[in-house]
């Protein structure tokens, strides 16, 4: 569904990213995990078109899209839930959900509104308050009820968990399994939650200072004890290989 | 009315509107608009040329003052603004950019001049617009309709950007274009039209200020100066800071010169554009965000004893 070939990329003058290739299959979960300063974001924001692209390409549905305006992404069918910066801090709450339903029809967007303040309570709550004055859990909320909106065919989610209450963030990701599994939507997700986002998803990446380190299934990349050790700090399988001396990846594969 | 006072709100109103379009113009495209300069001396010129050819009250050619000004910041975007912002230009690149925009209007504007007076003999280098003004209750009708005229072209404004889709769009895409983006908002066609109504506003307010003063072709040279002045003081990223803030600027410049000059001697007349600067610099030594940084919720609160927590 999206493909990146050959990505350089970065913002200015600096690159971030070098001979980057990444394939996210239609209908699956794909978790991009790595480190800090992977390069991770600067990989969403130059799918989405807001950072430089040096040479490379990107294609969605085999379509060029390199490059290209982040409205006309939208268009096509994009939706890009960012880290930072992900509502309108002056705008209410109805108002985020509505702009975010820009593209559709009045009704249309009130209905999907509607459904998003019964998915996320806490937001009807507050359906009138300046989204500037939310809590991060609550702002993150509202991102993510915002991405939701579009009826999107891809979901970019960048740090999906962050800010969340451990609950709320499990919420969250099963979420993004019943939209993959119910509405067949493709997701790429980068996520700081490495384990969990991990264990749901199909397609891993493992970026390492803006290079692809590992590339394959999901549940492949949890039992790589090395890379998970090194990049993602997950340290429970190591431990389990110690109290057991069966490697665990034997016996979960 | 004392003429002070009455030249004093008309001074205002217009100052009220240029600088609410320098504000608008800078809080989309990051671009400090010196072309308001011209585009407002331009708006004076379409009245006036209105006036001349065809007759009648100058209020009834405001309009077109909007949309030869709104025309302007048309091409000013697609001419200039928007190729610098796609090369992702700086603030400065832009700023001067628009410097020389405006040289461009001046010279047009200057060759105007010498067509009138060549082909019809006319001198509109040295205008009085006062002299095609109506008397309403035995005053300048100028004196009331002129902020009348402010304050429903701002209402109009507010209510487009609170209540349309597009309009709350505009201010989404001012605060966070990237997410704005992201929601399908063509920040291209934003951008458009904050020049259409920055420029609209330009020229308006320019036609509004010649009937306060002399019209000549440097009348937008000469007050720019308290345009940015206007919008400084209402702290830049706020459009409504930006309105207050001209009003402020024109309200000193002529009433707060005048009652000063009252209280300590003629001499302070000489120091006629200092004031509203000076008013400038003290309001933004106690509050450095400008008028729209002042804890306004806090401040009533105070004031009808009821508490409130510091706003952010």
């Amino acid at each position: 569904m999206l493909t990146v070939r050959n990505l350089n990329s970065g913002y200015g003058k600096l690159q971030i990213l070098y001979n980057l290739d990444l394939e996210v299959p239609a209908k699956g979960i794909t978790v991009v995990v790595g480190p800090n300063g992977a390069g991770k974001t600067t990989l969403l924001s130059s799918i989405m078109g807001t950072a430089n692209v040096f040479s490379g390409e990107v294609l969605f549905e085999d379509e060029p899209i390199t490059g290209q305006q982040t409205h006309l992404l939208a268009r096509k069918g994009i939706s890009y839930v960012p880290q930072m910066g992900n509502v309108f801090a002056e705008l209410s709450v109805m108002d985020n959900l509505h702009m975010a339903g820009y593209l559709m029809s009045k009704s249309e967007a009130r209905l999907k509104a509607e459904q998003m303040t019964e998915m996320f309570p806490v937001l009807k709550k507050f359906i009138h308050r300046k989204a500037g004055t939310l809590s991060g859990g609550e702002r993150r909320m509202l991102a993510v009820a915002m991405g939701l909106m579009k009826n999107p065919k891809l979901m970019l989610l960048d740090e999906l968990s962050t800010d969340l209450a451990p609950i709320i963030a499990e919420k969250v990701l099963l979420e993004v399994i019943r939209l993959r599994d119910e509405l067949g939507i493709t997701i790429l997700i980068v996520e700081q939650m490495a384990k969990r986002a991990l264990e749901i998803g199909d397609t891993a990446y493992l970026l390492v200072s803006g290079g692809v380190k590992y590339a394959g299934k999901a549940s492949e990349l949890l039992h790589e004890p090395e890379l998970c050790n090194l990049y993602l700090g997950i340290k429970q399988l190591p431990k389990q290989q110690d109290n057991t001396r069966i490697p665990s990846s034997e016996g979960r594969g | 009315m004392a003429p002070w006072l009455a030249n004093g709100l008309i001074y205002a109103s217009a100052l009220a509107l240029t600088a609410g379009g320098i504000t608008l113009l800078y809080i989309t495209t990051r671009t400090f608009n010196f072309a308001h300069a011209s585009m407002a001396t331009v708006g004076f010129y379409v009245v006036y040329s209105f006036i001349i050819f065809i007759g009648g009250s100058p209020y009834r050619y405001f309009p077109f003052a909007f949309l030869f000004g709104a025309l302007l910041g048309v091409i000013c975007y697609y001419g200039l603004n928007r190729p610098l912002l796609k090369r992702q230009a700086s603030e400065i690149t832009l700023m001067m950019s628009t410097l020389g925009y405006d040289l461009i209007l001046l010279s047009l504007i200057q060759m105007y001049c010498d067509f009138l007076t060549s082909n019809y003999k006319l001198f509109p280098r040295r205008v009085n617009m006062n002299m095609y003004d109506l008397e309403l209750f035995g005053i300048n009708a100028a004196t009331i309709i002129l902020p009348l005229m402010a304050i429903i072209c701002l209402s109009a404004l507010h209510l487009f950007l609170g209540k349309t889709k597009f309009g709350v769009a505009m201010k989404a895409t001012i605060e966070n274009p990237v997410l704005a983006g992201a929601s399908g908002i063509n920040s291209d066609r934003v951008y458009m039209v904050a020049w259409l109504i920055g420029g609209g506003m330009a020229s308006l307010g320019g036609a509004a200020m010649a009937m306060a003063q002399t019209g000549t072709p440097v009348m937008g040279m000469n007050s720019i100066p308290f345009m940015f002045a206007g919008a400084i003081l209402g702290g830049l990223h706020s459009l409504y800071g930006g309105i207050l803030g001209g009003f402020m600027v024109g309200l000193a410049e002529y009433a707060g010169v005048f009652l000063l000059s009252q209280k300590f001697g003629p001499w302070i007349l000489g120091y006629r554009m200092g004031i509203p600067l000076l008013l400038m610099a003290i309001t933004l030594l106690i509050f450095p965000r400008g008028l729209a940084g002042i804890p306004w919720a806090d401040l009533f609160g105070r004031l009808t004893g009821k508490k409130r927590g510091v706003q952010a």
